[in-house]
């Protein structure tokens, strides 16, 4: 029962002794600069133009209506 | 008189969130489980760990978009719901979250994959075109269901209030 303690013990002490978890802390700042390039805007708008083109179609077919009955009343001025 | 009865705010909430959620779909099966491509990985391959980190920012960027996408579409939902000149009929509701994926995989297979190659859909292979084709087509089927489904959902005019919600 000791030896089971005492290599419980030495084993945790060798975990938490070990080398910090750690993400990549070296090529973090090559990837900020990947990531930050004279692209940065231009990626972005390319990314997101699929999404605003259906955000827009969403958009318009819930105002659909309301574009329509505008559109096909007679104006005041008429 | 009576006010007629609308039926697209159900489709806009529906197309709307079913594009925000097969964007989502698309993200989680084929970039992250399957790992077929990343948002650039056709622009940058994610060959070293600085590439892959990077894609994954990109693919962050477009998850952030179509989370934007799927909570504009509940809240429009939401407005449907409370109005009393809205069909509630969830054949209307499905065929439009079916239209909404189909259209996200139409808009963002012919913008991203063919137009501009930021991707493709299966990058680990010579022959890139057919995977793109396949995309293409399943989000023209799902257009095509979703647009059956709207239509059948035409016979369902009662409004919600009428279930008494």
């Amino acid at each position: 029962m000791m030896k089971l303690v005492v290599a419980t013990w030495l084993t945790s002490l060798l975990l938490l002794t070990g080398p910090d978890a750690w993400a990549c802390r070296v090529c973090r700042p090559r990837v900020q600069a990947g990531i930050h390039t004279a692209d940065y805007t231009a990626n972005l708008l390319l990314l997101l133009l699929p999404v605003a083109v259906v955000l827009l179609v969403g958009v318009g077919v819930f105002f659909a209506p309301a574009l329509k009955a505008r559109l096909t009343s007679p104006s005041a001025h008429d | 008189m009576t006010e007629p009865l609308h039926r697209t705010p159900l489709i806009a909430a529906g197309l709307l969130m079913g594009a925000g959620l097969g964007g989502f779909l698309d993200g989680i099966v084929l970039h992250q489980i399957l790992q077929w491509h990343n948002m650039l990985s056709n622009q940058l391959p994610p060959n070293t760990l600085v590439a892959a980190k990077v894609n994954m920012y990109w693919d962050g960027v477009f998850h952030a978009a179509v989370w934007v996408l799927t909570a504009i579409g509940l809240r429009v939902l939401w407005a449907a719901s409370r109005r009393p000149d809205v069909a509630w009929s969830g054949r209307t509701l499905v065929g439009g979250l079916l239209l909404g994926w189909g259209l996200f995989n139409v808009v963002e297979g012919l913008i991203d994959h063919t137009l501009l190659g930021l991707h493709h859909v299966y990058e680990y292979t010579e022959d890139k075109l057919p995977w793109d084709m396949a995309f293409l087509a399943f989000g023209a089927l799902l257009l095509l269901a979703g647009w059956g489904l709207i239509r059948a959902g035409r016979r369902d005019v009662t409004p919600r209030t009428a279930y008494g919600a």
